[in-house]
């Protein structure tokens, strides 16, 4: 329906100038699409008009100088501005949140200096003229009409509506909104937060590059002021007043904030000042973007069918437990220095096969900074730790979660936007077989492997009893519940290995209780649980062993029935003997 | 040849102390309120447009307009932060981010139907001839603006160190829920941060108009070198943007000195991408260790 109404308008009496205003609506619409990728995991590019200006250049000195048909300038240009994305992106993907802002931004004010002054390239501020006009290979059939550009324009701006819709709406999208939403989890889930925001990022500046070709050759004169920072404005206007993180965001964005400024001209002296206004009225009452608000009005689309409730409770795959014989994970004498302190000290810990260990001790005993070393969140000033007999010292969060080794955080456990079910589905990323381009395609494969995940989500909910809370945003549940749908989130990317920080801080006795069988219920499944606690109920009640630190050593280890008579124990917790009386 | 290095390195410590004033200033609202000031251009040249229309316009006494200009762009700050950003203190980074981009957009085009588009010159009370120290020349008014500089920096430095309002500030900057519970009433300490931060911009437009031109569109290049400043030193360092500004302000004087003038305006930003190559965290980048 909407595509005859968008293939018709050349022929209804849509005039050029109007043609014109909605071929630069497109435009607009590749650059605010890729950057609300890019910013769907948080990172918001102010610098993404150099990348459209960089293709531009590329793509009008290419043919100005070279004579190759710009069918042809217009991909190498599309390359080379992906390329100086992935330049910039090794450069400062590390930064997060203010500091990724204003590197961007300076970047295109160094883009536009140098566009300004390298006459010879550039002719400068005089501007690149004689920019030959698009055509399909050979010049008899050379793009005229500004219905010609109007069809191109639907081609792309489709092309890029549908890939941008099966990035976001694919395991890549949940991986990109759990990067903004918890990075330590995401990566402890075996998402890797740099090589996806690289993704975004590669496919945002091609996306410009695209644009910037197409407006060379379109407009068929380029100057300096393509780098502007104004330009930045309006496509940054157009993803979050037309709604952030929604694939249909931007395009209705950048439909609007085309034409709304167009209007303005009746304002003359007034339209650039009455722009501003409006975009802070917007900004400040409609926060989330008309996308939002209008799907609010309009009675939202149906959430998506819940998969089927299957009792299933296999979620240890063979393959997870595969593995030989010897201890499922080993730190040897592990030291982590925090200026001239120790916070672990040559601490040495075993794990063996579907044991579960408990590591005890007071506050600043070392505990986190333990859990932190053997996940990669915390380099090790010296000694090894080994998972399945290999050393995974100094590997990043999300290779150690890859190998199986998977963590459960003490605060901060769950994607608090998110539903309780894509929690979990997006904990199930390091399952995924299919490659980029079958889930571009949404290929039958990678329909198939996403229902299976959509199920395997669906029975971890219920296994840690949840099930009936598959839609509710985690943020909602109770803080028990979040601790359990934690739960839920660690056993989702298949581990042999469950690294709990204070599973049971927060919950209730009967909570407690649940957590406790559901524990014995892994272990039972053959997986080895390290868990760190401080309820003494829970520690002495089911674990194998336990292991006392006190200022980063360790000073007892045996069963519990051993630890609660050891002396040394007992006067670590200030010869109180409460550890006793817990029990 | 040392003469002339020397007289870069002045000229450009003059200027480096109006770059540091603005990264002070955006740096403090960045620290508190977590707030990435796009407007700071804005209030940059409101200090010099102020100045321009008391002392030059209505003819009031130079050191009074000065003064009441900056007071006067620190009310608008204040003013802004309590109609504006306080309603969107709860939202994610960039909501507020855009808020800031609206407002230099009206503010600046508010300016254009004001003052018309033309460069303006102050025409300050002081001596055109240069005061001469040994080899260095320099024109007296940048003399009066490096001092007024340095004091101010001085004087901000004091007043976040020794003042009841200044310990309110930096309670709120280390844990801004801690501080609620300690009793800091923390709508008062971003509505004084964000009007300060403000009037640090407009002094340091006032001083920097008074010495170069007046223009509604001078705060947005201003704007780019405060951002450089503040990644130089790290947001949310005082310190940091006091070195990154005075850096900043050398590098671009010896640069266009002795490389090119045209690129003078890049050499900030060129400097952060070497020091990413260096250190990626940033300057003064942490790691927040995960719970």
């Amino acid at each position: 329906m909407i595509l005859v109404v968008v293939l018709a308008l050349p022929f209804v009496g849509v005039d050029d100038y109007y043609l014109h205003l909605l071929i630069m609506a497109g435009l607009f619409y590749l650059l605010a699409a890729g950057m609300n990728l890019l910013l769907a995991a948080g990172q918001l590019n102010l610098g993404h008009t150099a990348f459209f200006g960089i293709g531009a250049y590329t793509s009008g000195l290419l043919a100005v100088h070279s004579g190759i048909s710009p069918l042809l300038t217009l991909p190498m240009a599309a390359v080379f501005t992906g390329f100086i994305g992935y330049l910039l992106g090794r450069l400062t993907l590390k930064l997060r949140g203010a500091y990724f802002v204003l590197v961007t931004v300076g970047f295109a004010e160094v883009i536009r200096l140098v566009a300004t002054n390298w006459m010879d390239l550039t002719q400068g501020p005089m501007g690149l003229a004689g920019i030959p006009p698009f055509n399909l290979g050979t010049e008899r059939w050379t793009l005229v009409s500004k219905r010609d550009y109007y069809y191109l324009m639907v081609v792309m701006a489709g092309g890029t509506l549908l890939l941008t819709a099966r990035l976001l709406g694919s395991r890549v999208g949940r991986a990109l909104a759990a990067i903004q939403s918890n990075e330590s989890l995401a990566e402890s889930s075996g998402i890797s937060a740099y090589s996806h925001t690289m993704l975004a990022m590669i496919v945002s500046c091609v996306l410009a590059g695209v644009a910037g070709g197409f407006y060379a050759h379109y407009i068929t004169f380029l100057s300096p002021e393509l780098f502007g920072f104004q330009n930045t404005v309006t496509m940054a206007v157009m993803v979050v007043a037309g709604g952030q993180g929604m694939v249909l965001g931007p395009a209705v964005g950048s439909l609007v904030f085309t034409f709304v400024p167009e209007f303005l001209r009746m304002a003359a002296f007034y339209r650039m000042l009455l722009y501003g206004i409006i975009l802070l009225l917007v900004v400040m009452y409609m926060p989330r973007g008309l996308v939002y608000y209008l799907r609010a009005i309009l009675g939202g689309g149906a959430p998506e069918p819940a998969a089927a409730a299957t009792a299933d409770r296999s979620f240890v795959s063979e393959a997870a437990l595969a593995s030989g014989g010897g201890a499922a994970l080993a730190m040897r004498e592990v030291t982590v220095r925090f200026g001239g302190l120790a916070a672990v000290d040559g601490l040495s810990l075993h794990l063996g096969r579907g044991e579960i260990l408990a590591l005890i001790g007071p506050n600043g005993a070392g505990k986190s900074t333990a859990f932190n070393v053997i996940t990669g969140f915390q380099p090790a000033d010296a000694g090894r730790v080994e998972f399945d007999g290999a050393d995974i010292t100094g590997l990043p969060p999300y290779r150690i979660a890859e190998r199986g080794l998977v963590r459960m955080f003490q605060r901060t456990s769950v994607f608090p936007e998110a539903p309780a079910l894509d929690n979990v589905l997006t904990a199930c990323h390091r399952l995924a077989r299919t490659r980029l381009w079958e889930l571009v395609l949404t290929t039958q494969a990678y329909r198939e492997e996403e229902r299976g995940h959509r199920e395997r989500a669906q029975g971890l909910l219920n296994f840690v009893g949840l099930g009936g809370k598959a839609g509710e945003p985690a943020k909602n549940l109770s803080c028990g519940e979040q601790r359990l749908l934690g739960l839920a989130i660690a056993l989702a990317p298949d581990p042999s290995v469950l690294l709990l920080d204070e599973p049971a801080a927060g919950l209730n006795a009967v909570e407690t209780e649940q957590l406790m069988r559901l524990i014995e219920e892994i272990r039972g499944h053959g997986l080895s649980v390290l868990l760190v606690e401080h309820d003494m109920k829970l520690v002495m009640g089911m674990c194998d062993r336990v292991m006392v630190l006190n200022y980063g050593v360790k000073i007892a280890e045996g069963t519990p029935a051993e630890i609660q008579r050891h002396p040394e124990v007992i006067r670590a917790y200030l010869g109180s003997g409460e550890i006793l009386a817990d029990a | 040849m040392i003469a002339e290095l020397v007289q870069h390195i002045v000229n450009g410590l003059i200027v480096g102390g109006g770059y540091a004033l603005m990264g002070i200033g955006l740096t403090l609202i960045f620290g508190i309120m977590r707030v990435v000031n796009f407007a700071h251009g804005e209030f940059f040249m409101m200090g010099a447009f102020f100045l321009f229309t008391l002392f030059s316009l209505w003819g009031v006494n130079f050191f009074a307009a000065s003064v009441l200009s900056v007071l006067g762009v620190g009310v608008v700050g204040a003013v802004v932060e309590r109609l504006i950003l306080r309603r969107l203190r709860e939202t994610p980074i960039e909501i507020p981010m855009l808020a800031t981009v609206a407002l230099s957009v009206i503010i600046q085009n508010a300016a254009i139907l004001i003052w018309d588009p033309s460069p303006k010159t102050i025409k300050h009370v002081f001596s055109p001839l240069p005061l001469t120290l040994g080899p260095v020349h320099v024109v007296s008014i940048r003399v009066f603006a490096g001092l007024v500089a340095v004091a101010l920096i001085v004087g901000s430095h004091l007043l976040i160190q020794k003042t009841r309002i200044g310990r309110a500030m930096r309670a709120t900057f280390q844990d801004t829920d801690m501080a609620r519970l300690a009793g800091v009433d923390v709508d008062k300490v971003y509505m004084f941060t964000f009007g300060f931060g403000a009037a640090l911009a407009g002094a340091s437009g006032a001083l920097l108009g008074a010495v170069f031109w007046v223009y509604p569109a001078m705060g947005d290049l201003a704007a780019l070198k405060s951002f450089a400043v503040v990644i130089m030193g790290g947001l949310g360092n005082f310190l940091g943007a006091i070195v990154g500004g005075l850096l900043l302000g050398v590098s671009e004087s010896l640069g266009a000195g002795y490389i090119s003038s045209g690129y003078k305006d890049a050499i900030g930003f060129v400097l952060i991408i070497l020091l990413l190559l260096w250190r990626p965290q940033g300057l003064f980048g942490k790691k927040v260790l995960p719970r």
